[in-house]
């Protein structure tokens, strides 16, 4: 989405402003490629956003990796009498069917990792190829994939999800690719304003001009500007769309076969007064998880910003330190 | 002569009863039927009631489904309903004979009794209700006084005559306004399709004799006030009275406690002893509510699936197999928290007289629901039964069956049936229905695999528990013979204990009856449930024993 | 305004509908089974069946269905639900003023909170309040509104008492006229809080980064220089140009709002298009849920057209090439 302007209108080249698109406090300014990418590494471990984002991210991809090692055992089963509080045996107490939640949202976490991983994957994939290729070729190729950007982007993502869902199933196969199909089309629309804005560039002309071919400059010299802001932009896709599947799930169409952290919320409404616990753990496990990855969002744009020529010298120094 | 004597008598004990009033007679949880207010009861005040969803339709006399019936009843009334003991009291029938052994009831309405609208209530209204609502589309009386042939006649506008061909023992109990509200004639002959709101739009705009009438109907809640003419002088006292829809029980009982409302239904298991810890309000268990009383929460078979959807559970290894794999006391603990039991019998244990003990249930053995799936031709193939010489099932078809229920209770018990039974290799798929979707799908099509009603027994096994394995209730009307089972045996014993007029001879026949069900099983007789009312402390006067017309002499104080 | 601007964004809307109405389309017919199961849903009978099969003349060419079916849309006609046994437009339309209130007062009160909240953060850049709302708003950032929703019912409805839990009226009482008003306000106080909350984070970052970006142009220090107070300046001149990508981005925001809306009234009983979302979802009710996709793409239509044409107004460098 690009200022000043809808989803529906173009965007007339120029890059266009991530401030809205991330929570980031950052300056307004657009994420570079950094000149050296390992002290740009380094430096986004030590920022304070950054590393609490890391860590967040950490703990719940390995929740979710290590779900059977953590917390064997199918969650759906009755393991005890129904709502307990938690104690030493259950650390998150029991819902109403005696059922563990702390082992349901551990494997809750590894749903919300499948999921997440699966759609930013396609998504990118995706939504990179298109946005380079229709930003670096122009013309008529430019406006074709544009109009079919559009097409994926004019129905909102939430309803086309139920609705998709109810038509063809509620299976998590089903869910990864409206998600993913929804997604991609905002990252193209970014890449390939990223695309415009160096295209025209002396050293792609320099380039060209010794004979390197579309695809070496493409690799070379438009993707290590792209990234930076796709990266970013692709963080945000991933915490959005733990949203969405846990909105899913709490409305009854996420699949049933698996866990999920939305379908606990859900099942906890009835029981809201006499059992906290079965709302508070999985609730604040999708916080945790929306929050580390948009934290490490907020430090990438903060991190890659620095790097910006156009970022005032005052606000550039501070993000340096 | 002998028989005649019999019949009569017992006739005569029941008309004794409804005139006497208090006898002191048992009737099963009694607790708080009555209260004793200290002072005169208030007029005035607004009643708020929590219902569930909003139920579509306000006319209760073409359906039995417990939503439509709990939002519209005030609305409407019965020919004899029920007495704060318990027994059968007139209502819009001021008194009764029984005529030749049972065959013929003569009720004689009584005088100057008004619709809503003004005009009088006359004998045809009963007649045209029966024959053109109830016993087309209310599934318990369509089932039973309607397979017992009932014919009505309305010779003159303050008589009405019930005929049978052989005697009929339970029709009092079944005269109420949940099982058989009258609407008005005027109102609704012209309807192009009475059972619908598209056909009859009166449906969404009732009038009735009832002590309330409709103010109002929208998403958000039924508003009704208090109809000046209501045949009881002095009743109601209440002003109005509003039902307001609240989808979640949880919520329902926070708003109880907030004073938001001031009656909810159903006290979910977890929440009752708070509830009844709380000094501003107060509990009550209700031997029926308006689906009906002593009701059985039933899993159904499909033993007559449509062309396409393999016959799983025709063989009868098939269900003894889930039959053992189910662990009912779990469940029961789980789902319904300890509320009423597991059910001991195919009859509800609130009918004593039919209900049996000692029946050869099959009990929770994982071990042998295995072993009958295999010998039935189910080979467990990694963690799933694929059919492998199952009669009338192609090879190599897995043993993956659906679950049909309403949103809740029943949707949960799958969630817990799900995990018990991919121990025996069986995937179960829980879907969750509104009530047109379930009917439409289960009694309909026939497109299911299993499915959980809560079949209601009433207080006597021909009310509501002959349907469910009647073969002549086999039906697209909801809620009758869900199973399709058909056993000329039982459908004979049946009629044999229908026309019995000698009550201590028909618990035998019910007895043999319930053994060959319990060999057959064509269900899966989970729980029976029984609910606990709670409602604000400071309103009173309630009839327990009632359905709808609970709040018919109720008053809140200010 | 520029005219020419005006008339251009409006011949935008045409496209922008064709897509909602080609994707709709699409998914409703790549369904699996028999169209009119995907058009009507799984419940129904013959007669309903054949009803619906007539009125999107699912026997005729693909290309005549899809003329019906822009003609049923535009008039809005989708048929009728069996479930519920109404018409899609009534049982949509009945709902709509409830859900509109509610996302209206959740749009206008995180707004004016957002900006605010942007602006006081601002006054002193990475100062302790700053940090206190930037930790605040990305934290909120992060919630997700059901369980929101839930935390809210749980401490302050039920603990304080000051709020009603459930429903947009008093039931026990009748209120007419501006009692009926003040009735309905209370009510609507916690599921619009709660929706608010959701937003406001976002609001309060973009205010915040707006005006620091603007904090930091010439022409403030300029303003500065003449002896405009810090307050001043804020005031007068950052805050008019900040609010312009608030505008933008509220655009953008009307299709989280609606989903957003639709959770939240599933938690408070608020008697909107929550509700029956829900129940569709559940029952797969299929024309509610298609009803739904189209009503709230086309209102993201429209909100995008009204926040570029005010854009416009307000922001005179913009043209429209």
């Amino acid at each position: 989405m690009s200022t000043p302007v809808s989803a529906t209108a173009e965007s007339e080249g120029g890059s266009p402003p991530t401030r809205s698109l991330s929570p980031g406090g950052g300056p307004q300014t657009q994420p570079q490629a950094p000149h050296r990418w390992g002290t740009a590494a380094r430096r986004f471990v030590r920022h304070p956003a950054g590393s609490a984002g890391l860590v967040l991210t950490f703990l719940m991809v390995a929740a979710g990796l290590l779900a059977e090692v953590i917390s064997p055992g199918d969650p759906f089963r009755t393991v005890a009498d129904p709502l307990l509080p938690p104690s030493g045996n259950h650390l998150m107490g029991t819902d109403n069917l005696g059922r563990d939640v702390f082992n349901a949202v551990i494997h809750g976490a590894r749903t919300s990792m499948v999921v997440v991983l699966a759609v930013t994957a396609i998504a990118s994939v995706v939504g990179l190829a298109v946005g380079v290729v229709a930003g670096y070729r122009g013309g008529w190729t430019d406006d074709l994939l544009m109009r079919i950007t559009e097409l994926f982007q004019s129905v909102p993502r939430f309803f086309l999800a139920v609705l998709i869902v109810a038509l063809f199933g509620a299976e998590l196969d089903i869910l990864i690719y409206v998600l993913a199909l929804t997604s991609w089309p905002t990252l193209a629309r970014v890449s390939r304003a990223e695309v415009l804005s160096v295209r025209d560039r002396e050293y792609v002309e320099a380039a060209r001009s010794i004979g390197a071919s579309d695809r070496r400059i493409v690799l070379r010299h438009v993707m290590p500007n792209v990234l930076p802001t796709a990266m970013v932009v692709i963080a945000l896709t991933g915490s959005r769309v733990i949203l969405l599947e846990a909105s899913l799930s709490f409305i009854g169409l996420g699949d049933p076969t698996v866990m999920s952290w939305g379908y606990l919320v859900n099942n906890a409404q009835r029981f809201l007064r006499i059992a906290w616990w079965m709302s508070v753990f999985p609730g604040m496990a999708i916080a945790v998880a929306v929050l580390g990855i948009n934290l490490m969002s907020d430090a990438l744009n903060d991190v890659l910003a620095a790097y910006s020529k156009a970022a005032p010298r005052r606000l550039r120094k501070r993000r340096l330190s | 002569m002998k028989r005649q004597l019999t019949v009569a008598a017992l006739a005569f004990t029941m008309l004794a009863s409804a005139c006497a009033g208090d006898d002191g007679a048992d009737t099963p949880d009694a607790q708080g039927t009555t209260e004793t207010t200290a002072a005169a009861p208030v007029r005035g005040g607004t009643l708020v009631v929590a219902i569930q969803a909003d139920p579509g339709s306000l006319n209760p006399a073409v359906t039995s489904n417990g939503g439509v019936h709990a939002a519209s009843e005030m609305m409407f009334n019965g020919l004899v309903g029920w007495g704060t003991d318990g027994k059968p009291t007139p209502e819009l029938a001021e008194r009764w004979v029984v005529e030749g052994n049972g065959t013929a009831y003569r009720f004689t309405l009584r005088q100057g009794v008004k619709w809503h609208d003004g005009r009088d209530l006359t004998a045809d209204d009963v007649k045209f209700s029966f024959e053109k609502a109830l016993l087309p589309f209310h599934a318990r009386t369509k089932a039973s006084m309607g397979s017992a042939g009932v014919t009505i006649e309305a010779p003159d506008p303050r008589t009405v005559i019930f005929r049978f061909p052989e005697p009929y023992a339970p029709l009092l109990q079944q005269l109420n306004v949940t099982e058989a509200p009258i609407i008005p004639q005027h109102v609704y002959e012209g309807c192009a399709d009475i059972s619908t709101v598209a056909g009859c739009p009166a449906n969404k705009q009732p009038v009735g004799t009832g002590p309330f009438k409709l103010d109002s109907y929208t998403i958000q809640e039924i508003r009704m006030s208090r109809n000046p003419d209501y045949f009881r002088p002095g009743l109601p006292h209440l002003d109005g009275m509003v039902q307001r829809v609240i989808p979640d029980l949880g919520t329902q009982l926070l708003a109880l406690e907030n004073k938001e409302i001031d009656w909810v239904t159903t006290v979910p298991g977890p929440d009752v002893e708070r509830v009844k810890a709380n000094r501003s309000l107060e509990t009550a268990i209700a031997p029926r509510g308006s689906g009906g009383g002593n009701c059985t929460l039933s899993v159904a078979f499909n033993l007559r699936p449509p062309a396409g959807r393999p016959g799983f559970f025709a063989d009868l290894r098939a269900r003894q197999a889930f039959w053992h794999a189910v662990n009912r006391e779990q469940a029961f603990r789980t789902v319904s928290f300890g509320q009423g039991k597991v059910a001991p019998s195919p009859i509800n244990s609130g009918i004593p007289f039919a209900a049996a003990t000692g029946l050869n249930l099959p009990n929770f053995d994982v071990n042998r629901a295995k072993t009958l799936l295999d010998q039935a031709g189910w080979k467990d193939e990694g963690g799933v039964r694929v059919a492998r010489g199952v009669e009338n099932v192609p090879d190599g078809t897995p043993f993956e069956i659906d679950w049909h229920g309403f949103v809740g209770d029943q949707t949960t018990y799958g969630e817990q049936l799900r995990g018990q039974l991919r121990d025996v290799g069986i995937a179960l798929e829980v879907k969750t229905e509104d009530n047109p979707t379930f009917a439409a799908t289960v009694f309909n099509r026939r497109d299911f695999d299993t499915a959980v009603v809560s079949y209601c027994h009433g207080d006597d096994p021909e009310i509501g528990f002959r349907r469910t394995v009647d073969s002549r209730q086999i039906s697209p009307t909801p809620f009758s013979n869900g199973a399709a089972y058909s056993n000329p045996e039982v459908d004979t014993m049946l009629d044999r204990a229908a026309s019995e007029p000698d009550p201590a001879r028909r618990g035998p026949i019910y007895r043999e009856m319930q053994e060959i069900l319990v060999r057959d099983l064509p269900y899966v007789w989970l729980t029976e449930s029984v609910t606990t009312r709670a409602y604000n402390a400071d309103c009173s006067g309630f009839n327990h024993q009632n359905t709808g017309l609970f709040a018919e002499a109720a008053s809140c104080r200010k | 305004m520029n005219r020419r601007y005006a008339v251009r964004r409006l011949l935008q809307v045409l496209p922008a509908v064709a897509s909602i109405l080609i994707v709709t389309f699409a998914v409703v017919h790549a369904a699996p089974g028999d169209p009119v199961l995907a058009v009507a849903g799984q419940n129904g009978n013959e007669e309903y069946y054949a009803f619906m099969r007539e009125k999107f003349g699912l026997d005729r060419p693909l290309l005549q269905q899809f003329a019906t079916y822009t003609s049923n849309v535009l008039r809005g006609d989708l048929g009728v639900s069996f479930v519920q046994g109404q018409a899609v437009s009534d049982l949509i339309a009945e709902r709509v003023p409830a859900t509109l209130l509610l996302m209206g007062t959740a749009l206008a009160v995180s707004t004016v909170g957002g900006i605010a909240l942007g602006a006081l953060a601002a006054r002193r850049p990475f100062g302790p309040f700053d940090l206190a709302v930037s930790t605040t708003a990305l934290v909120g950032y992060a919630l997700p509104v059901f369980w929101l929703a839930q935390l809210a019912m749980l401490t302050i409805a039920f603990r304080t008492g000051w709020f009603p839990i459930q429903g947009m009226t008093t039931a026990r009482a009748d209120y007419t006229g501006l009692a009926h008003y003040a009735d309905v306000a209370r009510h609507l106080v916690l599921p619009a809080g709660v929706l608010a909350a959701s937003e406001v984070a976002l609001i309060t970052r973009i205010a915040r980064t707006g005006i620091l970006a603007e904090m930091s142009s010439d022409y403030i220090r300029v303003a500065q220089a003449k002896g405009l107070s810090a307050s001043g300046a804020l005031l007068h001149h950052a805050l008019r140009n900040a609010l312009l990508p608030v505008v933008t981005v509220v655009g953008t925001r009307i299709g989280f709002l609606f989903s957003g809306a639709v959770l939240v009234e599933t938690v408070f009983g608020w008697p909107g298009l929550g509700r029956l979302v829900l129940a569709a979802a559940q029952t797969r009710d299929h024309p509610v849920l298609l009803g739904m996709v189209l009503v709230v793409a086309f209102s993201l239509v429209l909100a995008n057209l009204i926040t570029d044409l005010v854009y416009s107004r307000v922001d005179p460098r913009i043209r429209y090439r």
